[in-house]
């Protein structure tokens, strides 16, 4: 039996048997991790809160063998984010970062910078006067660093300069297409003003820290939004579980006008593992 | 152990419900098996019952014998409170205290941005609905502290509040009898939140 000791963040908790709770962690030295609390739901729980969703927290665990869950043998909260609870929107937008970081990830691959853009993006989302775009931008921070930065400079079938003209993103792609290539493309790719590209590279080029300072327009917002959605299903190789019609402001406008329906599939780093489920 | 057969069978049927591993699903079954013919008719003959006679309410959701439930058909209940839950488990948990006398609300589960469960999949409309028909004058929220629990309250102020109405969550703190040193720093947050005057 061997002892795991790392700082992580709980990505998802949910109830098991009678009394005991099933945690996902996405660990900082082991990537992501499940594994069994004996006892998390009682009262007098030594877990108190530290298994709740968001938390940051130093985990020790057991490894039995034979076995791919986890024994969760102590937790201590280093931040919990209690305000990411008083919102709607921040919840909302901590759960995407949950969800994208788990979903970009093996179990067992450590990212260290995938832990550490979702630590500061949690910690962004709680302290946010606007979640909803923080959680956004953030969430392509963790794509970046999980291998998927948007190249959004040339057109990503015949390598034309993004100068001028319309232009399209292209999911399966990872960036911009132009005019001509995009009829080439199998699955739909919006089209990105001008105005939208330009806050794009600014947000990519920006470090962390400076992110919340972005003011975008409500037109540029909502395409950002929905070319992430998009690029984010097209890494994950899934649907991501919908987090629009929680809060008043619909993440994805355009939605509905699309009836492919269909998921684009591409390339991700991890290959096969990258789909598993967190 | 009779690999195809009918027991086994049983076996599987036991392994599909919630809490049940392989093992206790052997052991039940091969009690039922080695018991009186009279006492697993019984069984068969409740399960027949719960099934044919057992419902949910019309008005709370809660279990009911027919259109309404018993709390909901007590005329000695105040029908102008209602406390709003998470699932019928934790409405009982409310009624053993016995301390509350007013009707209930259940609700089809909690909402949960991380599994895309939204609110028309807790039926919150329903209690929109109800509010909107009936002498309701105050709503207690008493789902989980839990993330789930406390963006379903969150969800339900939002729906709630334009009707004018008095809504509260039920206080979320230290449990009693537990020493203050040792309850974690976001239930000590949500207990000072929670403080009253004395
Ligand atoms: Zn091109
Ligand atoms: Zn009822």
């Amino acid at each position: 039996m061997s002892l795991l000791k790392t700082p992580a963040v709980v990505l998802k908790s949910r109830k098991w048997g009678d009394a005991d709770r099933i945690v996902t962690f996405f660990t900082l030295k082991h990537g992501k991790v499940r594994g069994v609390a004996r006892g998390a739901r009682r009262m007098k729980s030594r877990f108190g809160s530290s298994l709740e969703p968001f938390v940051h927290c130093d985990l020790v665990l057991f490894e039995k063998p034979g076995d791919t869950l986890y024994r969760i043998s102590q937790t201590d909260i280093r931040h919990a984010f209690p305000s990411i609870r008083t919102s709607l929107e921040a919840i909302t937008g901590a759960a995407r970062l949950a969800n994208l970081a788990g979903a970009v990830t093996a179990d067992g691959d450590a990212v260290p910078r995938v832990f550490q853009a979702l630590l500061e993006g949690l910690r962004a989302v709680g302290e946010s006067g606007d979640p909803v775009l923080t959680a956004a931008l953030y969430e392509l921070e963790i794509l970046r660093f999980a291998g998927y930065l948007p190249h959004l400079d040339r057109c990503n079938a015949c390598q034309q300069r993004t100068n001028g003209g319309t232009w399209f993103f292209s999911p399966r792609a990872g960036g911009t297409v132009c005019s001509a290539c995009v009829r080439q493309e199998p699955v739909r790719c919006p089209s990105v003003s001008p105005a939208c590209l330009a806050f794009f590279r600014q947000a990519l080029r920006m470090e962390l820290a400076l992110l919340p300072r972005l003011k975008p327009t409500a037109a540029i917002r909502n395409e950002l939004y929905d070319v992430i959605e998009l690029y984010v299903e097209c890494v994950a190789g899934r649907r991501m579980p919908r987090t629009h019609g929680v809060t008043g402001e619909e993440r994805v406008p355009g939605r509905s006008g699309w009836a492919g329906g269909k998921v684009a599939e591409k390339r991700p780093v991890y290959r096969s593992r990258a789909a598993a489920h967190v | 152990m009779d690999r195809n057969g009918i027991l086994d069978e049983l076996v599987r049927e036991l392994t599909s419900l919630p809490g049940i591993g392989r093992k206790t699903a052997q052991r039940l079954a091969f009690h039922i098996l080695k018991q009186p013919s009279e006492d697993a008719e019984r069984l068969i003959r409740t399960i027949r019952a719960v099934k044919e006679k057992l419902g949910l309410c019309r008005q709370c959701r809660n279990i009911a014998e027919g259109e309404l439930c018993d709390i909901c058909r007590d005329p000695t209940r105040d029908a102008t409170r209602v406390v709003v839950v998470e699932d019928v488990t934790t409405l009982h948990a409310l009624e053993r205290t016995g301390g509350y006398k007013g009707l209930y609300h259940v609700l089809a589960g909690a909402l949960s941005p991380l599994d895309g469960v939204g609110p028309a999949d807790i039926r919150t409309q329903d209690l929109v609905d109800r509010i909107a028909q009936s002498k309701v004058e105050e709503v207690i929220v008493a789902t989980s502290p839990t993330i789930e629990g406390e963006a379903t309250a969150i969800y339900l102020s939002r729906l709630i509040k334009p009707f004018g109405i008095r809504i509260s969550r039920i206080a979320c703190g230290v449990p009693v009898g537990m020493d203050l040193e040792y309850a974690d720093e976001v239930t000590l947050i949500k207990s000072l939140d929670g403080r009253r005057e004395i």
